[in-house]
């Protein structure tokens, strides 16, 4: 099975932390199915060119997160995930990405009634796009 | 908790120009060392002495638990496979055929198979006499012959030199597969970055036969970062863990970090703006180790006796 996971070598977000948030991801947005074998530690090691040292660490938080089990002898498989969980994740991913915007409006020095306008009119767009663009 | 694979304690070798040590180590079982260090600075030594080729004049070191001061038994010996920086001299009359079957009868887990599929692997000649194959060939067949047996710990020795570029990505593979496929150690001397980079779990270091420590290799490239910050220099030259700083223009200084999280931290605290990181390569960590920048989380002893180095 491989693993869509990209690394930045150059983010300060320590390397473990960004393999395990993009596999906490995959796994909660049903990307990868329940059931799924994962990699070995050392083959996914191998294939991020990290430490087995690092791939542990993210299989054991996922695992005490519930979302991983490890099966002794066979390897680790994906588990399965509440309802429930999806929804907060949905939530979370959404939430997350309209605060980073609202930063970079406020870095902008943008209002926060030109804000609202902007995401206003953004929704017609895009949930509506047969009606005309020049509106806003 | 298991049993650590190596263990020395305050093991010193005098050396013709220099003292080796006090090294300090513990190596658990299951991962890949890189050991680090220009030519002459104990590499080769600290692999002899995990040999018994080369006897410490002090300290302890201990395998799988036990010291054998009596010499490691055959039974033992038999679990460690070895390539020299130098090659053996009494196979050199012998082909790679005739030099495999006198391993084959030292070692009862020898595994012909293998030995034969890694030298097709590697284009090994097999007919020819050891002494006159290139450097690279002969390298291909001690690697393959060292991995024959499929030993529990494996002793490399700047296993790469002489190899071209080809031939150095296989061999990359190969060990990589034997290490998903058996729970095998390493511990491989080497000049190459990028062999570390792509094979080790931890770095070890030495520097002039001074034991630098060893640390993980991820910890080292997560916490050892460039950070531009907004912010004038004077703001960052106090603060705890920084190498270098360097005004770049007006409100933007440049500052190399060995703990990159606690920075930003700072850094965010204080309202400072990250403006860009970039992440260290190895080799510049580990220049500015050898300077005495110790990292974060770095093993140099159980008792940490010898961290004498200051983060200046």
């Amino acid at each position: 099975m491989w693993i869509p996971i990209q690394v930045n070598e150059n983010s300060a977000e320590p390397l473990y932390h960004q393999i395990e948030s993009q596999l906490r991801s995959l796994i909660i947005s049903g990307q990868i199915e329940e059931g799924t074998l994962l990699p070995s530690i050392r083959e996914f090691a191998n294939g991020l060119n990290c430490s087995v040292i690092t791939v542990r660490r993210v299989y054991q938080d996922l695992e005490s997160e519930g979302l991983l089990r490890t099966k002794q002898g066979t390897g680790t498989f994906v588990a399965k995930v509440g309802t429930s969980q999806r929804e907060v994740f949905r939530r979370e991913a959404v939430e997350e990405a309209l605060s980073h915007a609202v930063d970079v409006g406020m870095s902008v020095k943008c209002e926060e009634d030109e804000l609202r306008e902007l995401f206003l009119s953004i929704l017609k767009r895009k949930y509506h796009p047969e009606k005309g663009e020049g509106e806003a | 908790m298991e049993q650590p694979i190596i263990r020395m304690e305050g093991v010193t070798k005098q050396r013709r120009h220099k003292m080796i040590g006090p090294i300090d180590l513990s190596l658990p079982r299951g991962y890949v060392y890189g050991l680090i260090g220009e030519n002459g600075s104990g590499k080769s030594t600290l692999i002899h002495m995990l040999l018994q080729t080369v006897f410490p004049d002090s300290g302890r070191i201990s395998w799988f638990g036990h010291a054998y001061t009596k010499g490691i038994p055959m039974e033992v010996r038999r679990q460690i496979g070895y390539v020299a920086e130098k090659s053996n001299l009494e196979e050199d009359n012998l082909t790679a055929e005739e030099a495999a079957a006198f391993r084959a009868y030292w070692y009862p887990e020898w595994d012909q198979p293998y030995f034969e599929k890694l030298c097709g692997l590697f284009q090994v000649p097999k007919a020819t006499r050891l002494r006159k194959m290139s450097k690279g060939e002969r390298r291909k067949y001690e690697i393959a012959a060292a991995l024959a047996p499929h030993p529990t710990l494996l002793l490399l020795d700047e296993p790469s030199s002489g190899l071209d570029p080809f031939a150095w990505k296989m061999m990359i593979e190969v060990l990589r597969e034997c290490l998903q496929t058996e729970d095998t150690t390493i511990v491989l001397s080497t000049h190459i970055i990028d062999e570390v980079k792509r094979l080790a779990d931890y770095v070890m270091l030495i520097h002039h036969g001074k034991w630098m420590g060893m640390a993980e290799k991820d910890s080292l490239l997560d916490n050892w970062k460039e950070v531009w910050a907004g912010c004038p220099a004077a703001d960052l030259e106090e603060l705890p863990n920084i190498v270098q700083t360097q005004q770049e223009s007006h409100g933007v200084t440049r500052v190399v970090t060995t703990s990159c999280r606690e920075l930003e931290q700072i850094l965010y605290d204080s309202g400072i703006n990250v403006l860009k990181t970039r992440a260290l390569e190895l080799d510049e960590i580990l220049t500015l180790w050898v300077q005495g920048y110790r990292p974060a989380g770095v093993q140099e002893g159980e008792e940490q006796t010898y961290g004498t180095i200051k983060t200046s």
